[in-house]
């Protein structure tokens, strides 16, 4: 037992020390905000000029409706403006981003226009310019040419203006009452409210944010620490450590103690950024409530932080075990990096898992994704964010993962004790079969 | 500490080992006794590093049985041995005193008592000016030492080095050396692994040679070269006719600048030809017996079962 937590604790002050941890406890997170924040930053970084767009509108009536349709109700001009607007603006690029420029086109032919504006699009005059030919009312066919087509949000937005302009344009020529339109034009206000055993709340998206965190952290930490198991068995292979140690300590005991280790350092970490991220939520919100913007966090149970440690141990220790088992049969680290790759596509595959399984927690597809030990951290996880399970498929989950676990255990113990002292050549299935059945 | 009847402090009974189709080590039988030095000689390959891996418990033989102290291998018995392997293993990133308290914990040896006897052996071995320096900032040879003294941190009775001096300075050796010698003084076993002989024929009293998995012969120093002994003897005398050759005692004589080499009949007793000698009136300046050195026995026996 002494010589058990010796190595746990070599372990653990080793790694906690070194400049790795220190590196991806600060990194991690910095990244995680700039996966959040960078699109934002980046479309309005794009948006810094305004499109001018020359409109040919041979309808007559529908320019100044596409018009409003886009920069009508300009947020940035209404200091009133509520605050989801601002912030909704802020994402999807300022509103006033377009120029509309209207084309005269008495008399001229259809192909001399077009040359003409052509030519003024080639010299970066404008940047696009749209054609609404005289019969659009009945035939709903517009033409849009501009110099970058892979910009979709403007096409879009421009496509989705028109769309709304024609329809007004139909309906006041079907003689409808213009407050009639006003009613109809009005779209939904969609509020989502989370129904859960521990009652009722709003929810503006951030429930799904939490599933796509969660999921993520999870992935990204059994990953981390599953990869941390791989190099340290064979740090201590390659060194020949491993002999040394076997001197003193059973294999067995050696093993296990590198994967306890570990796994502290990996719940230290959580927990660093578990608190940091509290801290965070807590000061944001308190300061974005004082600015007068309400915000409220999506409630996050107590009994969540549980279940996260759970599934992750059991997480870990199932891909770990398998990563100190691989690591044990090659000879060096790369030989361990290629040989990683099936396990490491095992987790791709489990983080991936949230998306369906978010969509549908209640599925069978769900239920039984959540039993196999190999995706239940992740989707487990996923489904009781959303939609807590039954504690019995909780219960069950956790008993398959541990129990493999064990299975695990026993198969690498087995594998550990005969490969951490053959040196050359990495192992072939067969030998380590016969390894197994010793 | 617990000494068995027969001062035998390891017996390996016919054990065999084998890789595969490879095999190691064959039918090795050998005892090792209670404080004395015990050279496992034999060339490259021969599968002494498989015996002592065994010994220590790393790998199990595959048939024949092993006892330490009088006991099957067990993990009380592994506290008492000390083991340094072939292959160094240290981590690179530790301190050299972080390391050799690792090493001491998992002996069972820890707190106060441990962080004595560290800068106890770091100043035998002359390493305590590097208690502090991360390991990968050592030379290849004071690694080596801090190895050795994780191998001995915990005061084992049965001390086993597999090539312990290879890759020392002269001077590293030497300082080596007399530790071992040290141990032995202070009542320890210790088995060790080489194929330097000179070394071996300093300080061993019982070696035991290996060649191609098995054992060659077995037994003290003193019995091996004797059995091995050719009665050649370095003779320097004056005032002999030199008709050596004619006396039934003597089967060879050759001639040096200033001296011969008599190799005697076969159980010709040499006091007798000394006996013989000084009847005949010469004066003997010089009468040394020849043993054969380790070295060419080593090279006898092992070109012998190529």
């Amino acid at each position: 037992m002494t010589k058990l937590l010796a190595i746990i604790k070599r372990e653990w002050t080793q790694r906690v020390r070194a400049r790795m941890f220190i590196i991806t406890t600060v990194m991690l997170p910095l990244a995680m905000i700039m996966f959040a924040i960078a699109p934002a930053l980046v479309l309005r970084i794009d948006s810094g000029n305004p499109m001018r767009i020359v409109v040919v509108d041979g309808t007559g009536k529908l320019l100044p409706r596409l018009k409003t349709s886009l920069n009508g109700d300009d947020a940035a001009s209404d200091p009133e403006a509520n605050v989801a607007t601002r912030a909704n603006s802020i994402a999807s690029g300022r509103s006033s981003d377009f120029i509309f420029e209207q084309l005269q086109t008495a008399g001229r032919s259809e192909d001399d226009i077009k040359a003409e504006l052509e030519t003024r699009l080639r010299d970066k005059e404008i940047d696009a310019y749209l054609i609404l030919p005289p019969d659009l009312m009945q035939t709903s066919k517009a033409q849009f040419f501009r110099r970058n087509t892979s910009d979709l949000i403007s096409t879009r937005k421009i496509r989705d203006a028109l769309d709304g302009a024609l329809r007004t344009q139909r309906l006041v020529e079907a003689k409808v009452d213009p407050r009639t339109i006003g009613q109809l034009d009005r779209s939904v206000d969609f509020e989502t409210t989370r129904i859960s055993g521990a009652g009722r709340e709003r929810d503006a998206g951030g429930a799904f944010a939490l599933v796509f965190l969660v999921g993520f952290v999870m992935y990204i930490s059994i990953l981390l620490y599953g990869q941390i198991v791989l190099g340290a068995v064979i740090e201590e292979k390659e060194t020949r450590i491993a002999e040394v140690l076997f001197s003193s300590v059973r294999p067995f005991t050696l093993m296990t103690g590198k994967l306890l280790g570990v796994s502290l350092v990996a719940l230290t970490q959580l927990t660093i950024w578990g608190v940091a991220f509290a801290g965070f939520a807590l000061y944001g919100v308190s300061v974005l409530n004082s600015r007068g913007i309400p915000t409220r966090l999506p409630s996050i149970p107590l009994l969540f932080y549980v279940y996260f440690t759970v599934f992750f141990l059991a997480g870990y220790f199932v891909y770990a075990t398998m990563y100190a088992l691989l690591g044990s049969i090659v000879t060096t680290a790369q030989e361990g990096g290629q040989a990683a790759m099936p396990i490491i596509m095992l987790l791709v595959i489990s983080f991936y898992l949230f998306l369906p399984v978010s969509r549908n927690p209640d599925s069978a597809v769900s239920f039984w994704l959540s039993m196999i030990p190999f995706f239940a951290p992740t989707s487990m996880l996923v489904r009781i964010v959303t939609q807590t399970p039954p504690l019995w498929q909780i219960a069950l989950s956790l008993v398959i993962s541990l129990s493999t676990v064990a299975a695990l255990t026993w198969l690498t113990a087995k594998v550990y004790r005969v490969g951490m002292l053959m040196y050359g050549k990495r192992a072939s299935i067969p030998e380590v079969v016969r390894w197994v059945r010793t | 500490m617990t000494s068995n009847p027969n001062n035998i402090t390891v017996k390996v009974d016919r054990v065999s080992k084998s890789f595969g189709d490879f095999t190691a080590v064959k039918d090795l039988t050998l005892a090792v006794r209670a404080g004395r030095i015990f050279g496992l000689l034999g060339p490259n390959g021969a599968g002494k590093s498989t015996s002592i891996r065994m010994i220590v418990n790393i790998t199990a033989p595959d048939s024949g049985s092993i006892e330490l102290f009088g006991q099957k291998i067990n993990s009380r018995i592994q506290d008492r041995i000390g083991y340094l392997p072939e292959e160094r293993g240290l981590y690179k990133s530790m301190k050299v005193g972080e390391q050799l308290r690792f090493f001491a914990q998992l002996k069972n040896v820890t707190g106060k008592d441990a962080l004595q006897r560290i800068d106890t052996w770091l100043d035998r071995l002359k390493l305590s000016e590097w208690k502090q320096k991360k390991t990968r900032d050592l030379s290849k040879g004071m690694q080596q030492k801090i190895q050795f003294i994780s191998a001995v941190l915990h005061d084992p009775d049965l001390i086993i080095l597999d090539e312990p001096f290879s890759g020392l300075d002269p001077l590293n050796v030497e300082l080596l050396t007399d530790v071992v010698l040290n141990l032995k003084r202070a009542g320890k076993t210790v088995i060790f692994s080489t194929h330097a002989m000179d070394i071996a024929e300093k300080i061993c009293d019982d070696i035991c040679l290996i060649n191609r998995s098995r054992k060659v012969f077995d037994g003290s120093i003193r019995e091996v070269k004797k059995s091995f002994g050719r009665n050649l003897i370095a003779l320097r005398v004056e005032g002999t006719n030199g008709n050596l050759a004619a006396s039934r005692l003597v089967s060879n004589v050759e001639h040096h600048s200033d001296e011969m080499e008599v190799l005697l009949a076969t159980n010709a007793d040499p006091q007798e030809f000394l006996k013989e000698l000084i009847a005949s009136g010469a004066v003997v300046t010089k009468f040394e017996m020849i043993e054969p050195s380790l070295h060419d026995i080593f090279i006898e026996k092992v070109s012998e079962t190529q």
